[in-house]
C-alpha cells in the first residue's frame, strides 16, 4: 500500500532527474526545512531536501572539521560525490552552524547556477521575527525571480501556498490514523511518506497520500499491538533503525523531527500580504531547538503531541555533536519524564550500531511493559 | 662516511646504518619503557655485528616519538622530515606519502628533494593506526597477520563507522552478534582504517603515485583496502617500517657533509 | 646573543589589577546597591550602562577561560556539568561556566554571584541556549538579541537588517527597566556607545603596531590584554586603559623594543588557544618564532576595516566621522552598525570572508607560517576552519593544524602538539635557538 513512497524514498535522484526531463523545470536543493518552499513552487521549481546516504565516506574531512555533526558531513559528501549533480540551485535557510558549513563547502566545491544563503531569524519567540523574515523573504523572492526570469504574481504565490498547504493537510490526515488504539499505518510507512514528501513533487505526493487514505479502511492489518512510542530529536531519516524498533515490539506513532512533523505541521495562513503569510508560517512552525529562544516553545508542543498520540514512551534521538539538540536534551528529558513519559536517549551517527541499539530499545520496551503491569 | 638513523617509535626502535649512501644493515626491536637502554643496546649490537666501533661513525640522527631518548645522537629530526627525505630517495617522483605506524597515521606532501610541504597527522583517537588493528584483531580472536589475510577473502562491503576506536570495537561486537562472517568484519575494519587514512590524506592532497610506509604497510588487508579507496596501487618499499630510520641516516649524512 | 632588546610591559600590573577589580566589583555590586548582569563577551554591554554607573557585567567566555586556566577547578566544573547529563562535546566555556554555577562556587571566591538579569546576543548555536539554561537554573529574567542578519557586506541596501537589531535593542531597554525598576538614561547610553567604539578601535590600533618588525607584542601577552574588550567594551576604565596601552606599545615600536629577543619567524594563529597550555607559545620562542596574533585576538573584539589603499586597519569611529549621536535610537543604530562589522562575526555566514581577512593579516603583518587550532571547545570559531585552511594554503604560506580544546584539557595532548610544532618548525627551516 505504501510501496510508492518506499520507492520514492529509495530512488530520490532518479525521481528528480525524471521530473526534470518530464517537466523541463528546475530543481533546487534545500539544506534545511526552513527554506520557504512556497516561493520555489510558485516559480515552478521542485524543492528537494538534501539528505545523507548513511554510508561511511572519506571526502569531507578536508572541508569540514570532524567536530561537526555526522549528518552535515554526510550531506556534504553527497555533493562532493556528485550525487546531486542535477540540481539547478542550492539554498540554505539559516538554522544551525553545522548544516551551514555543509552548504558553504558544497557551494565552494560543486558548481550550480544558483546559490542562496537565506538569513532567517533565530529567535522565533521574538515579536520582531516575522517582520524581519518578511524582508528577507522579499530578497529571496527577488533572487528567484531574477534567476528564473519570471516575475511572481500573487496568483503564483497563492498556488505555491495552496500546493504546500494541501500536502500538509494530507499529511495531517495520515497522522490522524496513527492516533487511535489500532493504527493502520506503521511508523516505518509514515517515515517513507514524510521523508519522501521533502523531495517529491508535492501535488503528486498529495495525490498518492489521498489514494492511500481512500483505500486504508479496507486494510486488513493494523499496528495496535506494539508499544506506542514517539521519536523526538535531530534530523532522522534512518528507516533501518525505525524498522528495527518496530520489529522488536513497538509502534512509532508520532515524531518531532525536521524530516517529520516539524516539516509539515502548520499551514501558511491566508493573508493579503502573501510574503508575510509565509514568514509567519516559518516563524510559527514547531521550532528547531536552534531557533527556540528565548522562551521555550518546543517543549509544550512536544508534550501535546505525546499526549494526543497517547504514547507510552519517547526515544530521544540526537545526531552526535548536534549542539542545538544537545542543549535541549537534558531539560527536555526531565520535562517529559516529569510529565509521565519515560525516555530512552540514543546518539546517532551516519550508521548506527544496530546490535547495541536493539538491546537498549528492547530493555526500554520491557521497562515500559512493567509499568503497565504494576 | 658511515651514518646511522635511529627511529624510536611507539612500539619498536629501529636502527639503520648507511655507508656512502648504501644501506649496510637495519634492525628493530620493541622499544619498551627503557627507550634509552634499548636503543643503546641495539646500536652496540648492530655495530658489533658489522665489526664497527662508535669511532667509525660520522653522525647519528634520531627520529620518532622517542627521539629525545637517544642522548648520543648528533642530530634530531622529526619522523615527518625523516620519512619525507627517505621517500624522496626511494621514489623521487612521489609527492604524497602515507605513513601508518603503531600509534599514528600521517600523510605528508613532499616537495623538491624531499622537503616537507605539508603534513597531516591523525588526532588523539587511535582509529587510524596499527594499535587499532591490534585491538580489532583481539576482538576477533585473531593475530594481526591473520586479520589482514582473511580480509582478502571477503568481497562484502559492511559499513563501519570507525570515528573512534572504542566505538568501532563495539561495532565489531555488534557485527559478531549479527553473525557477520569474520572475513567480512576483517574487511570492514580495514576499509574503515583506509577510509580514515584517505580522508586525512586528502587534507594534504592525494597526488598519485602514493607511497605507503610504516609498519601497517605489511598488513595485506589494509593495503588492499587502501588501494581500493585511492583507486590505485600504493608503492611500498621492501622494509616499510625502516623508512624513517633510513631518512634519519640520510639527513645525518647530508648534515655531516 | 639577543638580537633585539626586550622589556616587560609597564602596564602589565595595572592590567592584572583591573581584571581582578572587574570580578570583585561584580561579586560585591549588591553590597553597594548596584546591578549585576551576566551574558556573553559579545553582548551589547553598552546598553545596560544606561541603567546607571553602578552596573556590573559577568561575561561568560573570559570567566570560563579563567576557570580553564585553573586546571583543578576546571575539572570539577566540567564534571559537575557532565553529572547533570550534558554532552561532553558542547562548548567548553559553557560547560565550565555551568559547572561553576552548579557547584555554586565563584572562581574569585565565594558562591556563584547570582545576576539580576541575563543579557546575551546570539550568533552561534549555543549563545542563547547558554543563558537560557542559566536563567532557568538560577531563576532570573533573561533577554537575548538575535543577530541573524548575514555578513556586514550585505548590510548596505538592506536597512531592515540593522533595524531588526535596533528594534530588539529597544525592547531590551524596556525589559531592563522592567526587571530593575530603574529609569533608563539615554545620555549614559550615548556615552557608553562612544566608549565601545573607542575601545574596540583602539585595540585594533594596538594590534596594527604588530605590523612592525620586530613585533612589539607576541600573542601570549595579547591574550591578557584583549580580554578587557571581552569583559566590557563600553567600560570607560577599560577604554582609557587601551589608550594608555597604545601609547606604551607605540613607544616600544619607536625604541625598537621587541616581544622576543630573536625574532626569526612570524606566525599567525587562529581560534582560542588551549588556555591551560599557553606554554606552547613559549615553546615557539625556543625556535625564535612568535605569533604576531590572529584574526581571533585582533578581531574578536577589535573593529577593523579595509582602507581604500588595501590596508587592514582599525575602523574609523563614528565620532571621527563626525556622526552625531543625539538620541536613543541613533545610539542603538550606531552600536548595531558598528558591531555588525566585527571581523569575527563574518565567518558565521561565509568562511571565505574570514579567509580574506586572514590573508590580509598574513601579508601585512609579514607572516611566515600559520598555526590553526582546530578547537573542539568552540563550534562558533571553528566554523568553516577547514575551508579557511584550504583558502590560506592556496596562497602558499605553510600551515599546520593541531586539535585541542580551549577549555577542556582532556581533549588536548601537549606532547603530541609539541612534536607537531617541531615538525612544522622543520618545514620552516627553523632549528632550536641554542643549536643555531
Amino acid at each position: 500500500m505504501f510501496s510508492q513512497f518506499e520507492t520514492w524514498y529509495r530512488d530520490r535522484h532518479e525521481y528528480a532527474r525524471k521530473w526534470k526531463d518530464r517537466t523541463g523545470g528546475k530543481v533546487f536543493g534545500c539544506f534545511c526545512s526552513y527554506v520557504p518552499e512556497e516561493i520555489l513552487v510558485a516559480a515552478n521549481i521542485l524543492p528537494v531536501r538534501v539528505l545523507g546516504s548513511h554510508e561511511p565516506q572519506d571526502v569531507t574531512e578536508q572541508h569540514l572539521f570532524g567536530m561537526f555533526c555526522p549528518f552535515c558531513r554526510d550531506v556534504l559528501a553527497q555533493g562532493l560525490k556528485g550525487r546531486y549533480e542535477y540540481l539547478d540551485g542550492i539554498t540554505l535557510a539559516q538554522a544551525c552552524i553545522h548544516l551551514r558549513q555543509a552548504y558553504r563547502a558544497w557551494e565552494e566545491n560543486v558548481e550550480h547556477p544558483f546559490s542562496y544563503y537565506l538569513p532567517h531569524p533565530m529567535h522565533v519567540a521574538s515579536p520582531h521575527a516575522v517582520p524581519y523574515l518578511k524582508e528577507e523573504l522579499k530578497n529571496f523572492r527577488k533572487a528567484v525571480e531574477e534567476h528564473t526570469g519570471v516575475t511572481l504574481t500573487d496568483e503564483d504565490l497563492d498556488r505555491g501556498i495552496r500546493i504546500l498547504n494541501e500536502n500538509r493537510a494530507a499529511m495531517h490526515d495520515l497522522y490522524e490514523l496513527r492516533k487511535g488504539p489500532a493504527p493502520k499505518v506503521s511508523g516505518l510507512e509514515a517515515m517513507w511518506v514524510t521523508v519522501s514528501s521533502t523531495w517529491i513533487d508535492k501535488e503528486e505526493h498529495t495525490a498518492e497520500i489521498r489514494r492511500v487514505l481512500a483505500e486504508i479502511d479496507g486494510r486488513d492489518k493494523d499496528f495496535g499491538e506494539g508499544t506506542r512510542l514517539m521519536f523526538v530529536g535531530s534530523e532522522n531519516d534512518d528507516t533501518d533503525f525505525l524498522g528495527m524498533v518496530e520489529m522488536v515490539g513497538a509502534t512509532v506513532v508520532v515524531d518531532d523531527h525536521c524530516t517529520g512533523t516539524r516539516y509539515f505541521w502548520n499551514q501558511t495562513p491566508e493573508m493579503d500580504d502573501r510574503i508575510e503569510a509565509i514568514a509567519k508560517r516559518y516563524v510559527e512552525r514547531p521550532a528547531c531547538p536552534a531557533k527556540d529562544h528565548v522562551v521555550r516553545t518546543r517543549f509544550p508542543h512536544i508534550l501535546k503531541l505525546a499526549q494526543e498520540y497517547d504514547v507510552a514512551g519517547v526515544i530521544l534521538i540526537q545526531q552526535k555533536f548536534c549542539d542545538p539538540h544537545e542543549t535541549d536534551m537534558v531539560p527536555l528529558r526531565s520535562f517529559l519524564e516529569e510529565n509521565g513519559f519515560p525516555c530512552l536517549f540514543l546518539e546517532f551517527d551516519v550508521t548506527v550500531p544496530m546490535g547495541q541499539f536493539r538491546i537498549r530499545v528492547e530493555a526500554f520496551l520491557e521497562m515500559l511493559m512493567e509499568e503497565d503491569l504494576f | 662516511m658511515v651514518t646511522i638513523g635511529i627511529d624510536v617509535g611507539a612500539k619498536n626502535a629501529k636502527i639503520l646504518i648507511l655507508k656512502d649512501g648504501e644501506i649496510l644493515i637495519s634492525k628493530y626491536r620493541e622499544s619498551g619503557f627503557d627507550q634509552a637502554g634499548v636503543t643503546t643496546a641495539l646500536l652496540d649490537e648492530t655495530l658489533a655485528e658489522l665489526k664497527l666501533t662508535r669511532d667509525d661513525i660520522t653522525s647519528i640522527c634520531s627520529t620518532g616519538a622517542g627521539r629525545k631518548a637517544v642522548t648520543f645522537a648528533n642530530e634530531v629530526v622529526t619522523e615527518v622530515s625523516a620519512t619525507s627525505r627517505a621517500t624522496f630517495e626511494m621514489y623521487p617522483e612521489v609527492r604524497t606519502v602515507i605513513d601508518v605506524g603503531a600509534e599514528e597515521g600521517r600523510a605528508i606532501r613532499c616537495g623538491e628533494r624531499g622537503k616537507v610541504e605539508d603534513f597531516a597527522i591523525n588526532e588523539k583517537c587511535a582509529a587510524g593506526s596499527g594499535a587499532f588493528t591490534e585491538a580489532m584483531a583481539r576482538a576477533l580472536e585473531l593475530t594481526v597477520e591473520e586479520l589482514g589475510k582473511i580480509s582478502l577473502d571477503s568481497s562484502a562491503s559492511v559499513p563501519m563507522n570507525a570515528q573512534c576506536a572504542v566505538f568501532a570495537e563495539s561495532e565489531v561486537i555488534s557485527l559478531l552478534h549479527a553473525n557477520t562472517a569474520k572475513q567480512d568484519i576483517a574487511k570492514a575494519i580495514h576499509d574503515a582504517i583506509a577510509s580514515r587514512i584517505v580522508s586525512m590524506t586528502r587534507r594534504v592532497g592525494l597526488n598519485k603515485p602514493i607511497a605507503l610506509v610504516g609498519g601497517m604497510a605489511r598488513n595485506v588487508g589494509f593495503v588492499h583496502s587502501l588501494n581500493a579507496a585511492i583507486e590505485d596501487e600504493v608503492l611500498i618499499p621492501d622494509s616499510p617500517e625502516m623508512t624513517a630510520a633510513y631518512g634519519a641516516a640520510l639527513i645525518a649524512a647530508e648534515r655531516a657533509a | 646573543m639577543a638580537k633585539h632588546k626586550t622589556e616587560a610591559l609597564k602596564c602589565w600590573n595595572k592590567a592584572k589589577e583591573l581584571r581582578e577589580k572587574y570580578y570583585k566589583d561584580y561579586a560585591s555590586a549588591h553590597d553597594r546597591g548596584g546591578i549585576r548582569w551576566t551574558g556573553g563577551a559579545w553582548s551589547f554591554d553598552a546598553i545596560p550602562y544606561g541603567l546607571g554607573d553602578d552596573v556590573y557585567p559577568l561575561t561568560g567566555e573570559p570567566y570560563a577561560a579563567s576557570i580553564a586556566f585553573n586546571k583543578e577547578f576546571s575539572m570539577k566544573c566540567l564534571e559537575a556539568t557532565e553529572a547533570k547529563g550534558w554532552a561532553r562535546d558542547l562548548c567548553s566555556y559553557m560547560r565550565n561556566y555551568w559547572g561553576s554555577m552548579y557547584l555554586n562556587k565563584f572562581l574569585f571566591g565565594g558562591p556563584y554571584p547570582k545576576p539580576d538579569f541575563g543579557f546575551q546576543d546570539h550568533i552561534c548555536c549555543s549563545h542563547s541556549k547558554w543563558y537560557q539554561v542559566v536563567s532557568e537554573h538560577e531563576k532570573f529574567p533573561y533577554f537575548s538579541i538575535d543577530l541573524s542578519v548575514g555578513p556586514y557586506k550585505d548590510i548596505q541596501g538592506n536597512p531592515h537588517k540593522v533595524r531588526y537589531i535596533v528594534e530588539q535593542m529597544h525592547e531590551s531597554i524596556e525589559f531592563m527597566e522592567k526587571v530593575t525598576g530603574r529609569e533608563y538614561d539615554d545620555e549614559k547610553l550615548i556615552e557608553a556607545v562612544k566608549t565601545d567604539c573607542r575601545s574596540t578601535s583602539t585595540w585594533a590600533k594596538i594590534c596594527e603596531l604588530n605590523k612592525n618588525r620586530p613585533a612589539p607584542l607576541e600573542e601570549k601577552s595579547m591574550y591578557s590584554l584583549y580580554v578587557f574588550g571581552t569583559l566590557s567594551k563600553a567600560k570607560k576604565e577599560f577604554a582609557d586603559f587601551y589608550d594608555e596601552l597604545y601609547d606604551e606599545v607605540k613607544d616600544r615600536v619607536d625604541r625598537g623594543v621587541a616581544a622576543i629577543e630573536d625574532e626569526r619567524c612570524r606566525l599567525m594563529s587562529d581560534t582560542q588557544p588551549p588556555w591551560g597550555f599557553l606554554k606552547l607559545f613559549r615553546y615557539l620562542e625556543t625556535f625564535g618564532a612568535l605569533s604576531i596574533g590572529s584574526l581571533y585576538t585582533f578581531g574578536l573584539i577589535g573593529n577593523w576595516e579595509t582602507k581604500p589603499d588595501g590596508s587592514f586597519c582599525a575602523r574609523t569611529t563614528p565620532m571621527e566621522l563626525g556622526v552625531s549621536i543625539d538620541s536613543r535610537d541613533k545610539a542603538l543604530e550606531v552600536l548595531a552598525d558598528w558591531t555588525l562589522s566585527r571581523p569575527e562575526w563574518q565567518h558565521f555566514y561565509d568562511p571565505s570572508l574570514k579567509t580574506e581577512m586572514m590573508l590580509q593579516i598574513a601579508k601585512q603583518w609579514h607572516v611566515d607560517g600559520i598555526m590553526l587550532h582546530l578547537n573542539r571547545g568552540c563550534e562558533g570559531l571553528s566554523t568553516g576552519i577547514m575551508q579557511n585552511r584550504n583558502g590560506l594554503a592556496k596562497s602558499g604560506i605553510p600551515i599546520m593544524t593541531y586539535e585541542g580544546n580551549m577549555g577542556d584539557e582532556r581533549e588536548f595532548d601537549m606532547n603530541r602538539t609539541m612534536a607537531r610544532i617541531e615538525s612544522f618548525m622543520e618545514t620552516l627551516d627553523l632549528q632550536p635557538l641554542e643549536k643555531a
